[in-house]
């Protein structure tokens, strides 16, 4: 256990110092002179050619690639994303008031997702192969077919245009979280339902099932000590990509619902050529994604022992 | 099945006769007609400089999903390489090609291909750069798990003691054992490029106006909501039902190969 455990760890820090790379090369190989987008996004005008050399030295963008690299790696070691390079302002306290905005939206909308999926599942494994089943599969088919965005103009087209009951633009109320919420959560519903029921199905297929009635344990029981916790291992097999689907849904309902989020704060910065901003948000991702599908290693050897690696 | 194979082709005759079949030139600007309802003239109306939007749709098909098709083949390809390389290659080449994986895995793929697309600048070339850069980790996941369990079995090993030649073998012996779970990850991946170039087209970072991609059709009917709400909700459908056929094709074939290991 701790040698999985330490190598697991040997290769969370080799995929983030790869990523490290990898989004420094791209940004480094981004078209144009970067200094001289840096510049017209601060001063907002054409710019004399000694401004934009004097933004270059600043960013340090005039020393080869990887003096660059070291220079951007070493303060990101401990912790600092640095300056905005449009702005100045530091980059992480914008961030935190970001992920502030995005992540209860994150949270209200797997838990909506998971209290929409859960009993429609239920319900569809009830009676394998019925109207009612059949029903719900197509409903979820056609959720998990829906772009997200579209998905979001259409309830903002219904619920703030038409109808008028609910805020559609900006974070100013409580209220402005319920339409990009629901947008997300009806996604999240989707591929949640489809997994859940087959792990149902999957569970009461179990060969002992039978022999455990027959010796007159309660379906109760059965259902609870047998059924769920079988049913429960592929909801947490597709955690981590149920978490990246809804990273991709936030950031483009972030931006339909101008919610000032990470979302919003990606697209703005990439607009504005903003490096430092971009390099922080795709590390932040990173390192999220790294820790959470970390944690669901963890969790499914807990969970079932009899499971080699995932994928190795 | 049948009608799953039916749906299927349309959505392939819609890609490449789409033009074909379009009642008028999609990028013909005319102002005085400017968001029409729909009507005889125009089926589904027409958009903010007066293009019509049914027109537009057809010729979107052959981006939206030509360009889904050609990325989900380029990731294909690119994955299994990388994936049977590490299988077949040393242990060292494999760890370096799965950590490699495991570290473009660690982006989420749509939020990976807007950063890639925006800092690259706008355009089809980086749009398809983009897509394909955050696609072949699947392909190369399954290319190598197949590999690895190939490369011990009895026929294999025989096959290069007789002296097959490497390609011989790849092409009788690893082919065909890959094709049916290539084909499914592929089919998924086809979806998720459907998705991804009209996210990607509606902020902006996709398939550049006049050309009318769904996405960006999308992004041009937004500021119209109010006024002409209708026109926002065609390239949405579109992409939904392509993205729907193509998953039912998936899920069939997924049942049809898993019946056929059984």
């Amino acid at each position: 256990m701790i040698q999985t455990m330490l190598s697991l760890v040997l290769r969370a820090v080799v995929v983030l110092v790869g990523s490290a790379l990898v989004t420094f090369v791209l940004l480094w190989n981004a078209p144009g002179d970067p200094a001289m987008a840096i510049a017209m996004a601060r001063f907002n005008a054409v710019v004399p050619a000694e401004v934009v050399d004097q933004v270059r030295a600043e960013a340090g963008l005039d020393a080869g690639f990887w003096p660059a690299f070291k220079a951007w790696i070493g303060p990101l070691l401990v912790g600092d994303f640095g300056r905005s390079s449009v702005t100045g302002r530091e980059v992480w306290p914008d961030l935190v008031t970001a992920v502030g905005y995005t992540y209860p939206l994150a949270f209200l909308a797997l838990f909506w997702g998971l209290a929409i999926a859960l009993p429609l599942a239920i319900l569809a494994a009830s009676r394998p192969g019925s109207v009612l089943d059949r029903v719900c599969v197509a409903m979820a088919s056609t959720g998990a077919a829906m772009p997200a965005f579209w998905l979001g103009l259409l309830l903002i087209l219904l619920f703030a245009v038409k109808l008028a009951w609910l805020p559609a633009m900006g974070a100013r109320t409580a209220s402005h979280i319920v339409l990009p919420a629901l947008t997300l959560a009806l996604g999240v519903a989707a591929s949640l339902t489809r997994i859940i029921r087959s792990g149902i199905l999957e569970a009461r297929d179990q060969n002992f099932l039978p022999a455990l009635q027959r010796r007159g344990v309660a379906n109760s029981a059965i259902e609870r000590d047998h059924v769920a916790p079988h049913a429960a291992i592929p909801v947490v097999t597709v955690f981590g990509l149920e978490l990246a689907f809804l990273l991709e849904g936030l950031v483009m309902v972030e931006v339909i619902f101008g919610r000032p989020g990470l979302g919003g704060f990606l697209v703005n910065a990439i607009d504005a050529r903003d490096f430092p901003k971009v390099q922080a948000v795709v590390l932040l991702t990173a390192i999220v994604f790294v820790a959470i599908n970390f944690a669901v290693d963890i969790f499914y050897k807990l969970l079932d022992p009899r499971m080699e690696d995932r994928d190795a | 099945m049948r009608s799953i194979g039916i749906l299927c082709a349309v959505f392939v005759s819609l890609a490449l006769l789409g033009p074909v079949f379009a009642p008028y030139d999609p990028t013909a600007i005319n102002i005085p007609n400017r968001l029409s309802p729909p009507s005889a003239q125009w089926p589904l109306g027409t958009d903010a400089l007066g293009r019509d939007i049914l027109s537009r749709l057809l010729h979107g098909a052959s981006w939206s999903l030509g360009l889904a098709f050609v990325v989900s083949l380029i990731g294909c390809v690119i994955g299994t390489f990388v994936g049977l390389v590490a299988a077949l290659g040393g242990k060292t080449t494999d760890w370096a090609l799965m950590r490699a994986t495991d570290t473009f895995l660690s982006f989420p793929e749509l939020v990976a291909a807007v950063v890639i697309a925006g800092i690259l600048g706008a355009g089809t070339g980086t749009l398809i750069f983009a897509l394909c850069a955050t696609s072949w980790m699947r392909y190369a996941r399954v290319a190598r798990g197949i590999g690895l369990s190939l490369k011990s079995r009895g026929y294999v090993i025989q096959a290069k003691l007789v002296g097959l030649s490497p390609i011989a073998i790849a092409r009788w012996h690893y082919l065909p054992a890959l094709l049916p779970s290539l084909t499914v990850v592929w089919t998924g991946m086809l979806a998720r490029a459907i998705l991804g170039i009209s996210a990607l087209g509606f902020l902006g970072f996709g398939v550049q106006p006049p050309m009318p991609e769904w996405g960006t059709m999308l992004l041009d009917a937004r500021i119209h909501m109010r006024s002409t709400p209708l026109q926002m909700v065609w390239p949405g459908l579109a992409v939904a039902i392509s993205v729907l056929a193509i998953n039912l094709c998936g899920d069939v074939l997924r049942d049809r190969i898993s019946a056929d290991e059984r």
